[in-house]
């Protein structure tokens, strides 16, 4: 579904991708795992068109995304959460899913059955729905960020770090609910830092370090190869 | 007391388009961050553009406000177009300092065009006064502050009850996290300059009839307007209103109980009390924040 060749991402003279190719098929969940700095955050940035690609290609269905908007990309299907939620902080709740239906609804069309697919699978979000976004925890910003991404109807969903500043229990939780949506079918591409609740849903996994992929392989085989192990799951 | 009455409606009325300037004033602020120093231009152009269209123009009233009002509203687009998206990518600080160009780019393309022989743009109730509690009041007044009642009403609905007025508002407080969810991000942002030129084009209009159209009336209203938001709480929309209306009073009433050289001083002390005292105004906690 998803293809990056060649890619080669840089800000300024400083370049941050050298020459990085992953794919993501259908259906798939995949995690990009590797250390602060590695290009994670900057890879999902291209993908979604914030961040501009000075060589290579993204193909996404099999048509290259080129030079398209951020805007254009996400009503192809690519539903991109953020590093840091960035959740929007005055305003409500249901503000903040509302606006993330733009890519598909028309005037009119109602939403309401999305909505509602999101609060059963965040029900704290019901339960907040009328307060401001930077009223709310950590946790259930992650929770509103991810719901606003849904609300999208997105056919692949980016994932930026879900669990960066939780409790480990409300960690855990934001990926039992990763892993229901995956079970549904969505396919999804997850960068984090946490190697060990990554790699518990993922089917495959990537090691990014300095901008290069040093390490693939099927999630299992990640979680039991020692390179790993020594490096990001610190046994 | 009818003297107090009349005052107080008359310093509604007043307020009302202090408001309106204001209001225009914050939301650009709130969705650019650009403090645009060419508010009080804004409400001249649209005094002149009815002066332009009705005085001049001979148009009947209704079709002479729609077409000032449809004037500023391309002003606005041209405004986005012209002054803000060149600059956009500069220091908000060099925007700022383009408004302030621009301000005096407008006042005298409005000179040159009109000349400085004042105006007076009729009021579709000229002639037309009001007894309230022995007071005799101006129908005009009344309309200027029903007016701007109904305005503020459909402003609030825009941005609290519809889907473009929300996508506005997460524009203001995060451009890239809108652009993900595939918001328009500069139709947006043009149609804040559009809602703004609008709204100072709508205070022009009420304006025109209680002031002589002078090419210079701008820049006490640009004073007063900002005034307001700092009274009121800088980039807050009830702050705005709040403190529009209280400088309306506050210039009319001490021009009538303390003396018209002082008229000001009430508007203007009370902004450097803020400033010193509570810098965030009234409504401190900022409904817009940019995150």
């Amino acid at each position: 579904m998803l293809a990056a060749e060649d890619l080669v991402v840089a800000y300024g003279e400083n370049v941050v991708l050298h020459g990085l190719s992953i794919s993501v098929a259908a259906g798939e969940t995949v995690a990009l795992i590797g250390a602060n700095g590695a290009g994670k955050t900057t890879l999902l940035r291209t993908v979604s068109g914030l961040a501009p690609v000075r060589s290579g290609e993204i193909r996404f269905d099999g048509q290259p995304l080129g030079r398209r908007a951020a805007e254009a990309r996400v009503r192809l299907g690519i539903a991109h959460v953020p590093e840091g939620r960035r959740v929007f902080p005055g305003l409500t709740v249901a503000e903040n899913l509302i606006l993330g239906t733009t890519p598909w609804r028309r005037w009119g069309q109602s939403y309401a059955a999305d909505l509602d697919r999101v609060f059963d699978l965040f029900p704290r979000l019901r339960e907040r729905r009328g307060q401001l976004g930077w009223s709310l925890s950590g946790g259930e910003q992650q929770m509103l960020a991810i719901g606003r991404a849904l609300m999208a109807r997105p056919r692949m969903l980016l994932l930026d770090e879900p669990s960066l500043g939780l409790a480990p229990r409300l960690a855990e939780e934001v990926y039992e609910r990763i892993r229901e949506i995956a079970a549904a079918g969505l396919t999804i591409l997850v960068v984090e830092q946490n190697t060990v609740l990554a790699l518990a849903v993922a089917d495959r996994g990537y090691v990014l370090e300095n901008g290069r992929i040093v390490l693939a392989g099927a999630a299992a085989d990640l979680r039991q190869d020692v390179r790993v192990r020594q490096a990001y799951l610190g046994r | 007391m009818a003297d107090f009455i009349q005052l107080c409606v008359n310093g509604l009325a007043l307020g009302s388009v202090y408001a309106l300037a204001a209001i225009g004033f914050v939301i650009v602020y709130a969705a650019t961050g650009v403090v645009n120093f060419a508010a009080g231009q804004f409400v001249m152009l649209g005094t002149f553009a009815g002066v332009g269209m009705i005085t001049q123009g001979a148009l009947p009233l209704g079709l002479g406000y729609g077409a000032a009002l449809a004037a500023m509203a391309l002003f606005g687009v041209l405004f986005f177009v012209l002054v803000y998206l060149p600059l956009r990518k500069s220091p908000v600080v060099t925007i700022i300092i383009g408004t302030v160009a621009i301000g005096i780019v407008m006042q005298n393309a409005v000179l040159l065009s009109f000349g400085s022989w004042p105006f007076r743009l009729p009021s579709p109730l000229d002639g037309i006064m009001l007894q309230i509690g022995g007071a005799m009041i101006t129908a005009h007044a009344v309309m200027v502050v029903a007016v701007t009642a109904l305005l503020i009403g459909l402003i609030w609905l825009l941005f609290y009850r519809t889907a473009l007025g929300i996508g506005m508002r997460a524009v203001a407080q995060d451009v890239e996290a809108a652009r993900l969810m595939g918001l328009p991000v500069n139709r947006l942002l043009a149609l804040s300059w559009v809602l703004a030129a609008m709204l100072a084009g709508i205070a022009g209009l009420l304006l025109g009839p209680m002031w002589f159209a002078d090419v210079n009336m701008g820049d006490p209203i640009a004073l007063k307007a900002f005034a307001a938001t700092i009274i009121g709480g800088f980039g807050s929309l009830p702050g705005a209103i709040a403190g529009g209306l209280f400088v309306g009073l506050a210039e009319l009433l001490g021009a009538s109980y303390v003396s018209s050289a002082y008229k000001d001083l009430i508007a203007f002390g009370a902004m450097i009390l803020f400033l010193l005292v509570r810098p965030q105004g009234v409504f401190g906690e900022r409904i817009q924040d940019r995150g």
